[in-house]
């Protein structure tokens, strides 16, 4: 075999393992956003369409405000459950990456430029809680909460959110801090500056990358939690779309289009995450994952 | 007669802002995660159910109910099986798929993120992606077969235990493998190259360069990735949740809690079964997080 043909083969075999691993990422969402194009009566025929024939917005339209006939009765839209939703898991997911960030962004610093008593044994404490899964502390935090008065409020979904996403915040900004230069801090210091004032002031500018990385995780992971919301958020005063959606299954008719529809919708901010966050994602990812 | 005040170890400074920077943490995670885990440790010996008046202590009777009762231990095997489809699925696709993005170039960082972007959605999303994918009626899945010839008839996929089983662990593994994919990634471009090329130099095959240098130098990733792997999977819930509901054929050991808890309202049995699920995840991790651990203490 010559160099070229060898080189020719490689590439080819390159370029199909590539176009495999798109299939499989993202077949399945595309194959959602054309059920949710899909015009009802086509989405149940029994003729397999790669692509929709005769796109429609009509799905969209009813989460939107539309309202629909099914078998005769007049559906009413699902827009102000949709929207309420929406408004929740936007503000739950905002609210937990502002608390969850700020306080890993000071606590780990603390974490690894400080000695204070207990600080080796708290830090392995709370990271060995990333093993913990979320309910085992379901039943008691739900007692908890409702002798606080907490369930069904943002404060409680939040609080949980934080408790559950903190963990993993503060693993990876330590790595951050720990692969930043102590020079830096330590001429600030010797200026005069607080050790305080040099964190606000020449550590936290610095970070910033690990931050965001620290913000999109933070952000993804409440964005789609379920279980907790599951128990801690029972009615629409603070359900997110995780849990809404999936109560479109109504007794007797799963409405898939609606179903698909939503999803797509709920799918859009980490997709915007992912086309132009992804860098700060992948690093993040890294240095949570392996340091 | 003088009492001497009781002498408080005095703190410099650092150690005041560094217990104040600090006291956020511990007052976040000891209210709403240890607090509650050593309350939940101690209810579970006791019988805490509200439909049952009082609350007597019965020792280890949650724990010997929540190793013996078939039905739980039918839960524990299911959560077997997916640690084990899952784990196999998300490895050995994960190493692939490392390997490719490694050896591309052009467009790396778009295909990444194609890879990334099953991680970052909502699993119950995924879940009713999948779940649309998997319709008896009207799925792609019944609608490709058909059309290639392989199989004649719409198949309801999840009343067949072990193709429910296999379906759900695909779809957890579709969602966990990009961080398989990233550690493995991660740990292949430390590679130094030099040692490849001496490897071509003395003649090895691609095969025996995988073999010999790859994978013995991915191996702290690779586990690292494996402990993950099992975790998430030790802990699935949403996609068996969405896809079958509580069907006994698909339920895991984490709906089965869930029921317990919520459903049946056995509050100490779910505690007793969520502290054993907990006690499996840390195990697998421990020798992971000790591992680390002691490679960055010594800094």
């Amino acid at each position: 075999m010559t160099r070229t043909t060898k080189r020719f083969l490689n590439n080819a075999a390159l370029s199909l393992g590539a176009a495999v691993l798109l299939l499989w990422s993202l077949g399945p969402i595309y194959w959602s956003l054309v059920a949710s194009l899909t015009p009802p009566n086509a989405l149940i025929s029994d003729n397999l369409h790669l692509w929709p024939l005769a796109p429609t917005w009509a799905h969209y339209a009813k989460l939107f405000g539309a309202t629909s006939t099914s078998q005769g009765n007049e559906v009413q839209s699902v827009w102000p459950q949709f929207s309420k939703a929406l408004a929740n898991s936007i503000i739950t997911a905002l609210a937990a990456t502002l608390v969850t960030v700020a306080i890993a962004a000071v606590g780990a610093w603390a974490f690894v430029r400080l000695k204070f008593p207990g600080r080796d044994a708290l830090f392995i404490a709370v990271v060995a809680t990333l093993a913990v899964p979320g309910f085992t502390v379901l039943i008691p935090l739900y007692r908890l909460m409702i002798a606080a008065g907490l369930i069904d409020t943002y404060t409680g979904v939040t609080l949980i959110y934080v408790s559950a996403f903190l963990p993993l915040a503060l693993w990876l900004m330590r790595s951050v801090y720990q692969a930043m230069p102590l020079s830096l801090e330590e001429a600030a210091w010797i200026d005069g500056a607080s050790k305080f004032y040099t964190l606000l002031r020449i550590v936290l500018p610095l970070a910033g990358p690990g931050l965001v990385a620290c913000a999109i995780l933070t952000f993804l992971s409440a964005w789609g939690q379920f279980m907790i919301p599951l128990v801690f958020s029972p009615s629409l005063a603070t359900k997110p779309l995780t849990v809404l959606i999936p109560e479109f299954v109504t007794r007797n008719y799963v409405d898939y289009g609606l179903m698909n529809a939503a999803g797509i919708v709920a799918i859009l901010p980490p997709i915007l995450l992912v086309l132009f966050l992804n860098r700060f994602l992948v690093q993040g990812l890294m240095a949570g994952a392996s340091k | 007669m003088t009492f001497d005040m009781p002498t408080w170890p005095r703190l410099n400074r650092d150690a005041r802002l560094g217990l104040a920077l600090a006291l956020p943490v511990v007052l976040i995670m000891g209210a709403l995660v240890f607090g509650p885990l050593v309350s939940s440790l101690y209810d579970s010996f006791f019988r805490i159910e509200p439909m049952k008046p009082g609350s007597p202590f019965v020792g280890v009777k949650n724990y010997v109910t929540a190793l013996t009762d078939p039905t739980v231990l039918a839960a524990w095997a299911t959560t077997g099986v997916y640690v084990l489809l899952a784990v196999v699925i998300e490895t050995g696709g994960g190493l692939a798929a490392a390997l490719l993005l490694h050896k591309i170039t052009i467009g790396r960082r778009w295909l990444l993120a194609a890879v990334v972007l099953p991680w970052c959605l909502p699993p119950v999303v995924n879940a009713i992606i999948w779940g649309w994918i998997f319709n008896p009626s009207y799925g792609l899945m019944n609608g490709l077969l058909q059309a290639s010839g392989l199989t004649q008839g719409n198949q309801v996929w999840f009343n067949d235990r072990a193709t429910g089983l296999v379906l759900i662990s695909v779809v957890h593994a579709w969602r966990m493998m990009p961080l398989t994919v990233i550690i493995l990634l991660a740990a292949l471009q430390s590679i130094p190259k030099e040692l490849y090329e001496a490897a071509r130099l003395d003649g090895a095959t691609a095969f025996q360069r995988l073999r010999q240098i790859t994978l013995p130098l991915i191996a702290p990733g690779l586990a690292i990735a494996l402990s993950q792997s099992t975790v998430f999977a030790i802990n699935l819930f949403d996609e068996a949740w969405i896809l079958n509901g509580a069907s006994t054929d698909t339920r895991s050991i984490t709906i089965q809690t869930y029921m317990a808890s919520f459903q049946n309202l056995k509050l100490s049995l779910g505690m007793a079964l969520s502290l054993l699920v907990m006690v499996a995840s840390l195990a697998v991790s421990a020798v992971y997080v000790l591992r680390v651990y002691r490679e960055t203490r010594f800094e």
